[in-house]
């Protein structure tokens, strides 16, 4: 049941990130001809959450307590993508911000559909359709 | 949280700024053999709001080309000098015709980016169903 929840939590994570990213993408894509523009993206999201932050996990002291997730969605770094700079002084390129979008939607249809499965597992375990 | 309405105003300022343009382009080729016609040109820049960058884009302001203009021969013409010779314009028919492709090009992009922002807002809106 909270292993659910936890999965829930991480598909939520997964989706606010690739909404970051969509942004980064659409103000690449509108500043596309402006002069001195550099291109920017996200880290990836593997890359995002922190593992351990070296602090340990909490201390459970009743078996009844709910152990604490080993993982925290960290802020989402945006990082300067490398690529050739056009002589106007502007790094975008339309194919690859293109591409960056197909993934972004693809990353966006995953996080939402777990999520979803997320909702009917726990609709089915409380016995409704 | 991000707004998830940006991506929508970004993409929409895209298309604005690339429309302006494609309106001089247009401006430009229609005026392609007015004579003492200078070339209308926009540069684009980020939109700043409050002394704060929005990640628009805005078209700057309109400037003229400052480059010579040819001397044409044709002493029947109503505006030649006792020479002979009258300005033409600086439009470059090529050039005009490679801008407003390229202009068109980087439309469409913003247009594709529009409907995607869409079509993740109708996905999400969708878990509320059942």
């Amino acid at each position: 049941m909270f292993d659910q929840i936890e999965m829930m939590r991480m598909a939520r994570a997964m989706g606010l990130h690739v909404q970051q990213r969509h942004v980064e993408v659409a103000r690449n894509i509108a500043n596309a001809d402006t002069p001195g523009y550099r291109a920017t993206d996200l880290q990836d999201f593997a890359q995002t959450y922190r593992r351990d932050d070296g602090s340990g996990p909490l201390k459970v002291s009743h078996p009844r307590h709910l152990a604490s997730p080993d993982w925290s969605p960290a802020e989402a770094r945006v990082i300067q993508v490398a690529g050739p700079v056009s002589p106007n002084g502007n790094s975008v390129s339309l194919e690859e911000e293109m591409v960056r979008a197909a993934e972004v939607k693809r990353h966006h249809d995953l996080s939402l559909a777990v999520y979803r499965s997320g909702l009917d597992l726990m609709r089915a375990s409380l016995g409704r359709r | 949280m991000t707004d998830p309405i940006s991506p929508l105003r970004m993409a929409a300022s895209g298309m604005r700024a690339q429309t302006e343009r494609l309106r001089h382009t247009a401006e430009n080729i229609a005026n392609a053999d007015t004579p003492g016609y200078r070339r209308k040109m926009v540069t684009f820049e980020e939109a700043v709001r409050f002394g704060r960058p929005t990640g628009e884009v805005a078209a700057g302001r309109m400037r003229l080309d400052q480059t010579v203009l040819p001397r044409i021969h044709d002493p029947a013409h109503p505006m030649a000098d006792p020479d002979g010779y009258y300005d033409g314009s600086n439009v470059d028919l090529v050039i005009e015709l490679a801008d407003s492709r390229e202009a068109g090009r980087s439309y469409e992009a913003n247009l594709r980016m529009f409907e995607q922002t869409r079509q993740m807002g109708a996905s999400l809106l969708d878990l509320l169903r059942r």
